[in-house]
Parts: C-alpha cells; structure tokens; sequence
C-alpha cells in the first residue's frame, strides 16, 4: 500500500490504456510514454502494461506503508526516498514507513512509478489507466491527490524483484534509431497524412520550421506555435476518427498533436501523423521545447518500432536472468 | 577472463585439496595482481602466509568482489554523472556496475570506506567473485 503525501494536479494512474473503444467515444489514454512505463515494469518483475503512477506536475511525494520494490523511469527527477538520492531507471527496496520524492525534472516531462506487482485499481473495459475527460478508471476517474491510499497486487512474477538493477538509458541504447538535432530541437518522425497536399507550399514549411510546444499542451494534445500554416483554399470537413499522433490544422494555422487523451473524432484538416515510434519521445517533451517534424516512411517506422520491440524483450529476458542468478548467490 | 581470487581462503583450501588429492607437492602461481605459492607439508597443520606486496586482509580491509559476472563499468555509459571520483565513499555510495546486455547491476560501498585499489579496469569482462576493489573501512 502506498499512500500520497503531496501532489500538484493532473498525476494520474496510467497503463497502457483501453485501445478499442474509440468508435463509442473512449479515449484510449494510458502513458504518454509507454515505453518508459513498459521497461519501469518489467525491471521490477511486472508485465510490461501493469498501472503506475504518471508523475507531470512537481514534487510529488508518498509513503510506503509496507516493503515495496519500485523503479523511477521516464524523466529524471532527482527521486530521493528519505532523502536518500536514488539512481534512476533502477529498482530499489522501500521499508515501511519510507518516504519517496520527486522534484521537477532534470530531463524529460513526465516520470513513471512502477511497483512491484502493479497498482491494484479497478479495470474498467480492460484498463486501468485514468480517463479524466470520462471521469472513470484508475483512482476513481480523477487525478491523484494528498491522503489518496492506493493498494498493490501481488507480484506476479517467478522470481521475486530484486533490489538494485537498472538499465541503461533506452534513448543512449537506441541511439542508431532516433535522429538528433544540431540545435537541441527534438526531432520527431511523422508521416504525411491525408489533408496535406492541400496545404500547398505551407505543407513545405510545416515540415521546415521549428514548433515550439505551447503552454496549452496536456494529456489530449500539444498546441505548437510558430508562423502558420494554412490549407491553399478553406477546407471543410465532416468529422473523422482521430488517435494519437495525428497532427490537425485548426484554422488558426498552429497544429495539434494529438496525444495520450486524444478525441476520438474531430473534423479539423491533418497534416501529418507522429510515427507510433516516436510517441513516447514526444510525451517527454516539456512545454516551451522545440521541436521539428522529419518525413519518413511506413518501412523507417517499423523498423524503429521493431528495434524498440527487441530492447524490450532484451530487458525482459536479461533482467529476469540476472534476478535469478542475484537471488540464487545472495 | 575472468579471473580467481587467490588471496580468498576458500580459494587456497579448495586449491589444496586439489593438490593433495593430486599427489602434488605444491604450486606456484604469478600474476601481476597477485601471486600465491602452495608448498604441501603433509602431515602438518596448513600455514597460509600472504605473499608479500598483496593487500592483506586485515580487520578493516575487505575486497568488493563482483556479485555477478559482467562487463565491469566504472560508470553508467549512458549517464556520465554517475561516476564517482572520489576514493571516499560513504555506505551505499555507488562505486561502479557490471553491465550484463542492457541490464546494469550497480555495485555499492558496503560501509564508510576509503578506496584502496580499483582491481578491475573499465571495460572488463569479470567473473562471479572476481575482486573489484580493495577498501579500507573507516571506523
């Protein structure tokens, strides 16, 4: 059992989230960075969509009312647990009683707490993760808040999670596959989408300039700011199925990535798609951060996600292995 | 390679043993780390005298040996900041990793300490039990 000492808002118990449900109107939720909440539970022995705490407002602190291995994965956050600097994206033993602190990140946006065993929260059409605009799943439908108690499953792994292992920093192990920028700007991978030849010569500079993620950026999408692009004559549309990545055009001529708490329709003309590959890295992205959007294509896409896939299942198997031989010659 | 530990008297038992059962009168070994010499005197009770220029064992000095086989890693590659320079190092500060694929095992003091040698190099690839460091616990 974990109990929450301090929190801003919009902390929420997130999964993998409910996919399946857009054409009755649910949003998928779930992490903004699922490969950082896949790899936080598979080190402390979970299936990689157990529930955890998504930490993105700061300090967060909560206390551990009984032993608990957990892992801080996601942005780096300078966790102390009693005041105690603990290494991130590694497992660690808390006793009762133990406190655990978040500050505001070092890097990244948003940081995951995973637990041994997973939070025991009541599924909702097969997910755990919160769903604010809904007003149900996870923590009864709402972000966390100071005195919330929440309860852990029991650990559902062969080998009991261990103390003390970690993992080297996914983006540095990665690092073949995903671009960099000489100006600190992050470079996301998008595909055209359907509406973008009708934007003309602004399609060209849509992919050229650099975007800066607006303060009006959450869960449900980032706002970027920059010079505008529009299509070459007004376009009307009737409403259409959105998910996560699709980038909109409102008329106002600054897009719209949609995220985690995507709408599942909408009717505004879309320029591009975030490749599902490059989702978690925009889900880290801070508001304020620049970013740019690079063409690729459907083979460059399976190809990162078929990497990342494999990082995974390295994780899954070498850390299983290493808890084992550790247990065995403790 | 990994390599044995012959200032751990397991080690030697084990190595005598092997020499009796043999038929062998005795053993020299040299490394540039360590060196160890066995001479059976049978019938007598055994003496295991430390070869001279070792780290002896004494109360306050212990080995961190790899609790693991690894690639040994003074650091995290992927996150510089965690190297620890200092040969003062307070219980629980974390002195290196052994690096098995993507899984780091972070290796700690085990008490207040002053390290006294750093065994293994950067890069290693290190045994189960292989020393690490050599550390003097401050009391």
């Amino acid at each position: 059992m974990i109990e929450i000492i301090e929190t801003g808002p919009f902390n929420t118990v997130q999964d993998l989230g409910r996919p399946g449900y857009r054409k009755i109107g649910v949003t998928a939720s779930g992490a903004m960075d699922p490969f950082g909440l896949k790899i936080g539970n598979v080190l402390v022995g979970n299936a990689p969509g157990a529930a955890a705490i998504e930490v993105q407002t700061f300090p967060f602190r909560l206390r551990f009312t009984g032993p608990v291995v957990f892992t801080v994965t996601g942005a780096d956050c300078g966790a102390k647990l009693d005041e105690h600097p603990l290494l991130p994206w590694c497992t660690h033993a808390a006793d009762a009683g133990q406190a655990l602190e978040l500050g505001r990140p070092r890097t990244g946006a948003r940081a995951y707490l995973c637990f041994a065993g997973g939070l025991d929260v009541e599924p909702v059409m097969g997910s755990r993760s919160t769903s604010l605009r809904g007003a149900f799943g996870g923590n009864g439908g709402r972000f966390l808040t100071a005195t919330d108690r929440l309860a852990l499953c029991a650990e559902t792994s062969g080998h009991r999670p261990r103390a003390g292992i970690s993992v080297v920093d996914p983006a540095f192990a990665l690092a073949d596959h995903l671009p960099t920028s000489d100006d600190g700007s992050l470079i996301i991978r998008a595909l055209p989408a359907g509406e973008h030849d009708l934007f003309g010569n602004d399609a060209e500079r849509f992919w050229t300039q650099i975007w800066q993620i607006s303060s009006k950026s959450d869960r449900t999408g980032y706002r970027l700011s920059g010079e505008p692009v529009k299509p070459t004559t007004p376009v009307e549309m009737r409403s259409h199925g959105v998910v996560p990545g699709v980038i909109q055009v409102p008329p106002s001529g600054e897009p719209i990535v949609q995220m985690s708490d995507a709408n599942t329709a909408g009717g505004y003309p879309k320029i591009a798609g975030v490749i599902d590959a490059d989702l978690w890295r925009l889900g880290q992205a801070r508001i304020g951060s620049r970013v740019r959007f690079v063409r690729a294509t459907h083979r460059e896409a399976l190809d990162v996600e078929k990497a990342m896939t494999l990082f995974l299942d390295d994780v899954r198997v070498t850390c299983g292995m290493v808890t084992r031989a550790l247990n065995t010659m403790a | 390679m990994s390599q044995v530990d012959f200032t751990d008297p397991a080690t030697i038992a084990e190595l005598m043993a092997a020499l009796e059962a043999a038929g062998v009168d005795g053993l020299q070994l040299e490394r540039p780390d360590q060196g160890l010499r066995i001479i059976l005197a049978r019938g007598r009770p055994a003496v295991i005298r430390r070869p001279e220029g070792l780290a002896v064992a004494g109360a306050s000095r212990t080995t961190v040996k790899a609790p693991i086989a690894g690639v040994f890693l003074t650091h995290d590659p992927s996150r510089p900041t965690t190297l620890h320079r200092s040969d003062d190092v307070e219980q629980g500060d974390i002195i290196g990793f052994l690096r098995i694929g993507p899984i780091l095992v972070p290796l700690t003091a085990p008490a207040s300490a002053r390290i006294m040698r750093r065994v293994a190099e950067h890069g290693a690839i290190v045994g189960f039990g292989d020393p690490l460091f050599e550390i003097e616990l401050q009391s």
